[in-house]
């Protein structure tokens, strides 16, 4: 990437205006991260109807803000109340809890705010490195590579997400069935609408998504017992000494974070995966003083390194070939699509200095983190008092505005309560809601790209075979889908054995 | 009475074979009609969505097939007793009365009776506390999006917004 176009995208950055969302993002994020039941991606849903009206770096910045500081924020309630606000801070509760019950919580936060920091920039220097990269190499691609690459994004993450393959399949085919919807950009007819002009453009993506994961994620709150419940916790201050705690363990952060950007850059695997992986190796790897599993100091940073590096890590393929790496990158690159940015190859040629803003935005939300996450955590603290009475109707309501916001459409709503329901059927059902959201998103650059691939072919899909890159992705995907039929297979064989 | 995770995934299967179905439903009637269920691919806008339906049917089938079959011994598993449901059914019914209502009457008339509900669904007792809270939330909310973000919420037919 040019130097000019980073210089560039440094001076879209430095204006009040995006410092002061990114700042907003991270104290969001962390709160969204803290509540257990919300979380980044809930964070991003709710937020992204306000972000999508201001100027594309300050509401990048802010998003990301959100997804970064959402990263962390679920290990603030695993220390304090062992029970982690996101799933990306489950391993952190291993020692974060163990060390706040022998009266160092304080500790325990700031070194999970620091690691997760200082991972974050990691993730970074990767992002920076290994996006441009990547965007130049696919710089060459063709609309047969590009269809063979959404494919391969929708069945790596229907492959490693959460439950049935075949369910995830399922819900991908459901995902690129809804996006159909509304006029065809070939033949300018018009599928699916039934007569309805609101329909012309298909459902907008932000009021299907939140009825998905918000409305349907309150339904099930509203059944936990604890509606009422205040947690009786005492308000910690953590100080700035806590970096020098986490950076007493470095080679354990220097591989965490590797290990989360790595994960972070397969689509699919994302946070979970990354923050498990990298305790356990820390784990194995630790001098039997370090006692993992009664307040260890390097489990919070092996776990929280981790799944903040991999938020960087998943910039790249979304940035660079426009492959969402999980639900939460899904939404930043949907969010890229609504300001009016492709995102691929053409954005690092054509917008390079929207790059380097995105990529500003990103190291100076972990920087922000650092900073705010250890300054303000007695109010996120105090945010963990507030019962769940409180909580349902605010969230519902940002549900209903933001989506209002949207195209000021009462329509909209009604698509948005409609996507609830049917979110609430598919959760209860075990069928993964990611899926959707990565069909949605991927379905018109797959359709577009194949039809293209297919008028330009002079042997039908046999295109997809004559070409290396595009027939190399494919012959993967026949891999990935056999390799956890087998998975599933054997998985099944052993629980009925047992 | 307890729902089952066989009511519920008979429900989603269900919902997605009337999916599948509206997809041929539309490509051989509205499609063909419009004339672009046919010929090649650029004309032809029907192929990729009856792809995706037959993908999708295909495993729907497999799904039903591995629900009857797969788990045949096991005791059916239980998600949750019918009375769990009353509590969000009963979000969802005032949601959906509140997201009904809200294009007639307005934001201002309808969003705090709906905070209201909610928290006396949550089962919080205290008045001034949910109607204090209820207007406080409905009126920063309001201000945060038409002050910040130039949104116009909704005045209904009596045409209520606040010139802040």
């Amino acid at each position: 990437m040019p130097i000019d176009s980073f210089l560039y995208g440094f001076e879209l950055f430095l204006n009040p205006l995006s410092i002061g969302l990114t700042l907003l993002g991270i104290i969001i994020g962390l709160l969204v991260g803290a509540l257990p039941g919300l979380g980044p991606l809930m964070g991003i849903i709710l937020l992204l109807p306000a972000a999508i009206s201001l100027p594309p770096i300050p509401a990048m910045g802010f998003l990301i803000a959100i997804f970064v500081g959402g990263s962390c924020g679920g290990s603030i309630s695993a220390i304090l109340l062992r029970i982690p606000g996101t799933p990306l801070a489950a391993a952190t509760l291993f020692d974060g809890y163990p060390m706040a019950q022998k009266g160092r919580a304080s500790d325990a936060i700031g070194i999970a705010i620091s690691a997760s920091a200082l991972g974050g920039l990691f993730g970074g220097i990767v992002l920076i490195l290994a996006a441009p990269t990547l965007a130049k190499f696919a710089s060459n691609f063709s609309p047969p590579e590009f269809t063979a690459l959404a494919i391969t994004g929708l069945i790596a993450i229907i492959v490693i997400s959460e439950g049935s393959i075949l369910k995830g399949m399922i819900s991908g085919c459901f995902g690129l069935l809804i996006a159909t919807i509304g006029t065809d950009e070939f033949s300018t007819g018009f599928r699916f609408t039934f007569g309805s002009h609101h329909m012309l453009n298909g459902f907008h993506i932000v009021a299907v998504v939140v009825g998905l994961f918000a409305v349907s994620e309150m339904a099930y709150q509203v059944m936990s017992r604890d509606l009422l419940k205040v947690p009786k916790i005492k308000i910690v201050r953590p100080g700035f000494n806590s970096v020098l705690l986490t950076i007493r363990h470095p080679l354990n952060l220097l591989r965490s974070s590797s290990i989360g950007a790595f994960f972070g850059a397969l689509p699919g695997a994302g946070g979970v995966i990354s923050s498990f992986t990298s305790y356990a190796v820390a784990k194995s790897l630790s001098k039997s003083e370090e006692a993992y599993g009664d307040g260890a100091e390097g489990g919070i940073v092996a776990t929280e390194g981790a799944n903040n590096a991999t938020v960087g890590g998943t910039l790249v393929p979304t940035l660079a070939l426009g492959i969402p790496g999980d639900a939460s990158s899904a939404m930043l690159l949907g969010a890229l699509l609504i300001l009016g940015f492709l995102p691929g190859p053409t954005l690092f040629e054509g917008q390079p200095h929207i790059v380097s803003g995105i990529f500003i935005s990103y190291l100076a939300s972990n920087v922000m983190l650092l900073i705010a996450g250890i300054l303000a955590t007695p109010l996120f603290v105090y945010v963990l008092r507030i019962p769940k009475s409180y909580l349902l109707p605010i969230v519902l309501l940002l549900c209903s505005i933001g989506t209002f916001a949207l195209q000021a459409s009462v329509f909209d709503l009604f698509v948005m309560f409609s996507f609830g329901l049917v979110g609430i059927v598919f959760r209860s059902a075990g069928y993964p809601l990611a899926p959707i959201v990565i069909g949605i998103i991927l379905g018109p650059l797959l359709e577009n790209n194949l039809r293209r691939s297919l008028l330009i072919s002079q042997d039908g899909f046999w295109i997809f075979w004559q070409r290396p890159v595009s027939a190399t992705l494919l012959c993967l995907d026949l891999l990935l889908i056999v390799g956890a039929i087998l998975f599933w297979y054997r998985k099944n064989r052993k629980t009925n054995s047992i | 009475m307890i729902i089952g995770k066989k009511q519920v995934e008979t429900i989603a299967v269900v919902f997605l074979s009337m999916v599948v179905a509206v997809v041929f439903q539309q490509i051989y009637t509205s499609l063909a009609e419009q004339g672009i269920s046919t010929g090649g691919p650029y004309d032809n806008a029907a192929a990729y969505p009856r792809g995706v339906a037959i993908l999708m049917a295909f495993l729907l089938a497999i799904q039903v097939c591995v629900f009857c079959f797969a788990d045949g011994s096991k005791k059916p598993a239980k998600l949750a007793k019918f009375s769990d449901l009353i509590l969000p059914f009963s979000l969802l019914l005032i949601f959906a009365v509140y997201l009904g209502l809200l294009g007639h009457l307005g934001y201002h008339l309808t969003t705090p009776p709906m905070i209201i509900s909610i928290m006396l669904l949550c089962g919080m007792r205290n008045l001034l506390a949910i109607v204090g809270s209820s207007v406080g939330i409905s009126l920063t909310l309001a201000f945060l999006f038409e002050r910040f973000l130039n949104v116009v919420l909704p005045g209904g037919i009596y045409r209520l917004n606040i010139p802040w």
